[in-house]
C-alpha cells in the first residue's frame, strides 16, 4: 500500500516538473547527439555549433557521439527518449529522410520535432581529371556505346553519394548501362577514382577539391560560384525532383516537445549560426550555411522526405 | 555418460547447433539480387558452411580424446562474479553509469576476497565516483546518468 | 618538402610544440594502457583541445597521444594480458607468457624496443619516400586487397595455439560475427531479427574487449585466489642487451617493413599487419619453435609491425587526402576544419606544415622510450595491489572504455556477452586470437571479394587472370596454408 503510494507520488511529481518545463528551460546541460563517429564531419560541424549555441541559450551544451548503421541507430534511440528539449540530434539528410524509408528502422516522418536547419551544400557528379568525358553528352553516348563497361562508385548504399550518382544518371536514362561499386566511405572510393577503377563519383565540392577531379554537373538551383563553367542538372536536362540535391542537416527533437522549448531552441540555434565564431568556423571548414527555422525547416523536411522517395525507387534501394 | 554430458562436448555441441540454426536462418529472409554472388547470404553461408564442417570434426576431437580442463576453484564466486558482470553491462544505459558501478564493486570486491568493509566502501564509491568526475564533469564527454539527476 | 625542415624543426622545438608532444605522448601511453581503454577513446578525449589549437599542434597532439595509445596497449597486453586494442592482441600470444614466467620487464623491453624502432623506419621512410608509397597504394584496387587480406587470413593456422581445428571454428566464427548487420553492397540487413540495435553489428572492439579483458577476469575468478597479490612481478622495463639481439635482427626488419608496407594500403590497418607480420616470423624465425610460450621474436614482430603502420597509414593520408585508417581519418577532418584541403596538392601548398608532421612523428617515437621507461616505473606499485581490486578496476573500466567507442550501451551488452562466451570458449581451449583476426578482416574479405565480382561481371577466375599482384598474394597465401600441412604430415610419416 505504501508503495503503491510512493510510486503514484513519483509519477505525479514527474508529470508536474515537465508541466512547467518550458518556464525555466534550460536548467541543465544540452546534449547535442553526432550520429557518426568523433572526428567526422558531422561531428566536428556540431562542435564549432557547440559553444556558439551554449553561449546563446545560457546553459552547457555538449557534443555526445552515437555511431553505427549509418546513422540510424542513434536516431533510433532518440526517438524513444521523452522529447523534454535536453536531447538533440544533428541530422542529415541520409539520416532522416532516406534511411527510414529503406531500412526498418523505428522512426519515420512523424518521429520528429525539427529545430533548425543549419547547413546544406549542393552535390556534384565528377570525374577524374585525365577522364575522357568533358561534358554530360560525352558520357551518354560512351555508355550506350557501351552498356555495363562503365563503373560509378558510392561510399556506400543508400548514401549521399550513391543517390547523387543514381539522381545523375536516372535522369539521363542511363542508369540501367552502368555498374555500380559501393566503398566503406568516400575515402575509399575516391582513391579508386584516382586509381581508375570507378569512372564517375558525386559528391559535395568539399569533397571534391581532395583529389584531381572535374565536376560534370551540380544538383544546385543555379551555378556555383567556384566552378562557373559547369552546368546544373536541370541544364544538362534532368528533370525534377532529381535536378537537385543537397547535403543538408539540422538539429532535431523527439516529436511532441513544447512548443515554448522549441521556440527557445529555434532562437538559440539561430544566434548561435549568425554568431561571427560559427561564421568564420564555416568559412574554414568549406560549410554552407542554410539557416530555417523551426516552421520553415519543418515544411522543408517533409517535402524532402516525400521526393526523396523517388530517388530510393530510382536506385532500387 | 561422462565422456557426453561433460562441458567441453556440451559447448562444442552447442556451436554446431547455432551454426546450423544460423544457417537454416539464411533461408528465412527473401532478397532481390539477381544473381547468387551478389545475394546477401552468399558469403555468410560460405562462412557457416566452413564453420559447420570444423564444429563437427572439433566435436568428433573432443569426445575421443580424454583431456580434462582446469577445474573451478569455486563455483559460488565465478558464479556471481560472471553474474554480476552481465547485468552490470545491461543495465548502465538506463541506470546510469555510477550507481550499478557501485554495486557492482560492492558484489565483486567481497566475492574476490576482500574482507574489510572499509575498504570495499571506499573503493565502490571512489573509482566509479572519480570516473564520473572526469568524464562528467571535466572533459564534457558525460558517461550514461541515472534518471533521478543528469549529475551522475 | 626537405627545404622546409628547418622551419618545421622551429615549429617542433617552440614552447607549445615540445609541450603537446610530450604531454600527448605521457596521455596516450597512460590511456592506452589502461585496459579497455585504447586509441580510439584516446583520440576522442582529446579532439575537443584540438579545435581551439593551431594547425601543427592540433595534428601533432593527435598523433602523439595516438602512437601513445598504441604503445601503452601492448602494456597492458604484456602485464595483464588484456590488449586495448585489437593491434595489440598479437602482442598477448608472446608477451604475456614471457611476463607469468617473470620476465616481464624484459618482455616490456623488446616491446617497447621493437615498437621505436618499427616507429623511427617508418617516419624516416614517409618523410623520403611518402609520393612512391602513394603511387604504389593506387595498384592495390579492390581485387589486389581481396588477395591480400586472404593471404592476411591464413595467420589464424599460425596463431591458433593448440589445436588449428578450433582455431579455424573461432576465426569463422570472428568473419560471421562481422556479417551481422547491413550487407555492403546491397545495404539489406543480416542476422538482425528485427533489432534495430544489430543494424549496426557487432561493434569490433566491444567484441575484442570482451573476448580477452573480460573473460581474463572470468577466467581468474575461476581460479584459487591468494591473500597476496599473484599479479605479475614487475618493477620497471629491463631493455634487451645488444648481445640478445643476436639473431633477431632479421625478423625485426622483416617486421618493420610488413607494417610498413601494410600501412600504406587504406583499408587494413595496424591489427592485420601485427597478424601478418607475427605469422610471418613463427614462419621463419630462427626462433619459432618457441613461439605462444613466450619467445621475445613474437612480441617484435607484433609490435614492430603494429607502430610501423602507423607511419605507413600516414602516407595516403598525406600524399593523396585519403586516411588509411579510423585516426587519419580524424586527423584529415581535423586539418579541413583549420581551412586547408587535404588532397594530392597538400604537401605542396603547406611544406612547413607536413613537414612538421613528420618530423613531429620521428620525435613522438623517440619520445616513447624514455617516456615509456619512466612511466612504467611510476605504475609499477599500481600492479602491486590485491587480485580483487585490479579484477573489478578492470570490469568497470572496460564498460567506461567501450561505451565511448560509439557511445551506444549496446555495445556494453555486446561485450558482456563476448565475456561470457570467451570465458566458455577459452576453457575449451579455443583460442581467441583467430576470432579476433576473422572480425578484423571478414568485412574487407566480403567486401572486397563483393566488389571484385561486380568488375569482373562475376568471374572469379578473372581475379587472377588480370592481375599479377593478385595472382602472387594468392599464390603466397595458399603455400602458407600448405607449408605447415606438408611439414607435418612429414614429420608424422618420419616418426
Amino acid at each position: 500500500m505504501k508503495l503503491k503510494y510512493l510510486i503514484s507520488t513519483c509519477i505525479a511529481a514527474v508529470v508536474s516538473t515537465s508541466a512547467a518545463m518550458a518556464d525555466g528551460f534550460p536548467e541543465r546541460p544540452i546534449n547535442l547527439i553526432a550520429p557518426f563517429n568523433a572526428g567526422g564531419g558531422t561531428d566536428l560541424l556540431l562542435r564549432g555549433l557547440a559553444p556558439h549555441f551554449a553561449e546563446a541559450i545560457g546553459s552547457d551544451a555538449f557534443v555526445s557521439n552515437m555511431a553505427g548503421g549509418s546513422g540510424t541507430v542513434a536516431a533510433s534511440a532518440l526517438q524513444a527518449q521523452r522529447p523534454d528539449g535536453y536531447q538533440l540530434a544533428y541530422m542529415s539528410i541520409t539520416v532522416s529522410t532516406i534511411q527510414p524509408q529503406i531500412k526498418a528502422v523505428p522512426y519515420g516522418l512523424d518521429s520528429w520535432t525539427p529545430i533548425c536547419s543549419v547547413a546544406a551544400s549542393p552535390t556534384l557528379l565528377f570525374v577524374s581529371d585525365d577522364s575522357p568525358f568533358q561534358t554530360a553528352e560525352d558520357v551518354v553516348a560512351a555508355v550506350k556505346a557501351e552498356p555495363g563497361k562503365y563503373v560509378y562508385g558510392s561510399s556506400g548504399p543508400g548514401a549521399m553519394t550513391h543517390l547523387t550518382t543514381v539522381a545523375a544518371f536516372a535522369g539521363l536514362g542511363i542508369l540501367d548501362d552502368l555498374k555500380h561499386l559501393p566503398f566503406q566511405g568516400s575515402g575509399p572510393a575516391i582513391k579508386e577514382l584516382t586509381a581508375g577503377n570507378i569512372q564517375f563519383f558525386g559528391d559535395t565540392e568539399v569533397l571534391m577539391q581532395r583529389g584531381d577531379f572535374r565536376p560534370l554537373m551540380v544538383f544546385n538551383s543555379e551555378r556555383l560560384e567556384n566552378y562557373p563553367d559547369v552546368p546544373t542538372a536541370t541544364e544538362v536536362g534532368i528533370a525534377p525532383p532529381l535536378n537537385e540535391l543537397y547535403l543538408w542537416g539540422g538539429l532535431f527533437a523527439p516529436a511532441g516537445l513544447e512548443p515554448e522549448v522549441t521556440a527557445k531552441l529555434e532562437m538559440a540555434c539561430e544566434t548561435a549560426v549568425a554568431s561571427d565564431g560559427f561564421r568564420d568556423f564555416a568559412a574554414n571548414s568549406g560549410t554552407v550555411i542554410n539557416y530555417r527555422g523551426a516552421d520553415e525547416f519543418n515544411a522543408f523536411y517533409r517535402a524532402q522526405y516525400e521526393s526523396n522517395a523517388a530517388l530510393i525507387e530510382a536506385a532500387g534501394l | 555418460m561422462q565422456r557426453f554430458a561433460n562441458e567441453r562436448v556440451v559447448v562444442q555441441f552447442g556451436l554446431l547447433i547455432l551454426a546450423v540454426a544460423l544457417y537454416a536462418s539464411t533461408f528465412q529472409q527473401s532478397f532481390s539480387a539477381s544473381d547468387l554472388a551478389q545475394s546477401p547470404m552468399f558469403f555468410p553461408r560460405i562462412i557457416l558452411t566452413l564453420w559447420i564442417g570444423l564444429a563437427v570434426v572439433a566435436l568428433i576431437q573432443t569426445v575421443r580424446t580424454q583431456e580434462t580442463q582446469s577445474p573451478i576453484a569455486s563455483w559460488p564466486r565465478i558464479g556471481v562474479v560472471i553474474v554480476a558482470a552481465l547485468i552490470y553491462t545491461n543495465v548502465i544505459g538506463s541506470e546510469g553509469f555510477f550507481l550499478p558501478s557501485v554495486v557492482f564493486a560492492l558484489i565483486c570486491l567481497p566475492a574476490f576476497g576482500v574482507r574489510n568493509p572499509l575498504l570495499v566502501a571506499v573503493f565502490a564509491i571512489l573509482v566509479p565516483g572519480a570516473l564520473v568526475f572526469l568524464f562528467n564533469h571535466t572533459l564534457g564527454m558525460p558517461l550514461p546518468t541515472s534518471r533521478f539527476t543528469y549529475v551522475f | 618538402m626537405l627545404s622546409a625542415l628547418p622551419e618545421a624543426i622551429g615549429i617542433l622545438l617552440s614552447l607549445e610544440g615540445l609541450l603537446v608532444l610530450v604531454m600527448g605522448t605521457v596521455l596516450g601511453i597512460v590511456l592506452g594502457a589502461m585496459p579497455g581503454i585504447g586509441s580510439t577513446v584516446a583520440v576522442a578525449i582529446v579532439l575537443p583541445f584540438t579545435l581551439t589549437m593551431g594547425q601543427a599542434p592540433a595534428i601533432l597532439l593527435l598523433l602523439a597521444v595516438y602512437a601513445g595509445s598504441v604503445y601503452g596497449g601492448s602494456i597492458a597486453a604484456i602485464l595483464i594480458n588484456t590488449p586495448g586494442t585489437p593491434q595489440s592482441a598479437a602482442t598477448c600470444l608472446d608477451g604475456y607468457p614471457m611476463a607469468q614466467r617473470g620476465e616481464a620487464g624484459l618482455a616490456l623491453g623488446w616491446a617497447t624496443v621493437a615498437s621505436v624502432v618499427g616507429g623511427l623506419v617508418s617516419a624516416v621512410v614517409l618523410i623520403f619516400a611518402a609520393p612512391q608509397l602513394a603511387a604504389f597504394a593506387l595498384q592495390f584496387g579492390p581485387i589486389e586487397t581481396f588477395a591480400l587480406i586472404l593471404l592476411g587470413m591464413t595467420c589464424i593456422v599460425s596463431v591458433s595455439t593448440g589445436s588449428v581445428v578450433k582455431g579455424l571454428m573461432a576465426g569463422m566464427i570472428g568473419i560471421f560475427l562481422s556479417t551481422v548487420g547491413g550487407d555492403p553492397i546491397l545495404g539489406e540487413m543480416r542476422f538482425t531479427f528485427g533489432n534495430w540495435q544489430l543494424f549496426a553489428g557487432f561493434n569490433l572492439l566491444a567484441v575484442v574487449i570482451g573476448v580477452f579483458a573480460l573473460s581474463e577476469v572470468f577466467i581468474r575468478a575461476s581460479k584459487p585466489i591468494s591473500r597476496v597479490s599473484n599479479l605479475v612481478a614487475f618493477s620497471g622495463i629491463i631493455l634487451p642487451t645488444w648481445k640478445m639481439w643476436k639473431g633477431r635482427l632479421r625478423n625485426l626488419a622483416k617486421s618493420v617493413a610488413i607494417g610498413n608496407v601494410i600501412g600504406v594500403l587504406p583499408g587494413t590497418g595496424a591489427a592485420t599487419a601485427a597478424f601478418i607480420s607475427y605469422a610471418e616470423g613463427r614462419r621463419s624465425s630462427p626462433n619459432r619453435e618457441g613461439f605462444g610460450k613466450g619467445e621475445p621474436d613474437g612480441i617484435v614482430s607484433s609490435e614492430a609491425a603494429n607502430n610501423a603502420v602507423t607511419g605507413g597509414a600516414l602516407v595516403p593520408t598525406m600524399a593523396l587526402g585519403i586516411p588509411g585508417d579510423a585516426i587519419t581519418a580524424v586527423m584529415l577532418a581535423t586539418l579541413t576544419l583549420h581551412g586547408i584541403t587535404p588532397g594530392p596538392k597538400l604537401v605542396d601548398d603547406n611544406p612547413t606544415l607536413i613537414a612538421a608532421i613528420f618530423a613531429g612523428f620521428f620525435v613522438i617515437n623517440i619520445l616513447l622510450l624514455p617516456l615509456g621507461m619512466l612511466l612504467s616505473r611510476v605504475a609499477a606499485p599500481i600492479l602491486r595491489i590485491r587480485e580483487a581490486f585490479m579484477m573489478t578496476a578492470i570490469v568497470i573500466l572496460c564498460a567506461v572504455g567501450i561505451y565511448f567507442v560509439r557511445g551506444n550501451p549496446f555495445d556494453l551488452l555486446v561485450m558482456g556477452g563476448a565475456g561470457f562466451v570467451g570465458f566458455l570458449l577459452r576453457r575449451q581451449g579455443v583460442p581467441m586470437a583467430p576470432l579476433v583476426i576473422g572480425m578484423v578482416l571478414g568485412p574487407t574479405l566480403e567486401l572486397t571479394l563483393r566488389q571484385g565480382l561486380i568488375l569482373t561481371d562475376g568471374s572469379f577466375l578473372a581475379f587472377f587472370t588480370g592481375h599479377p599482384i593478385a595472382l602472387v598474394l594468392a599464390l603466397a597465401a595458399l603455400l602458407a596454408l600448405s607449408l605447415p600441412l606438408l611439414r607435418s604430415l612429414l614429420s608424422r610419416t618420419a616418426s
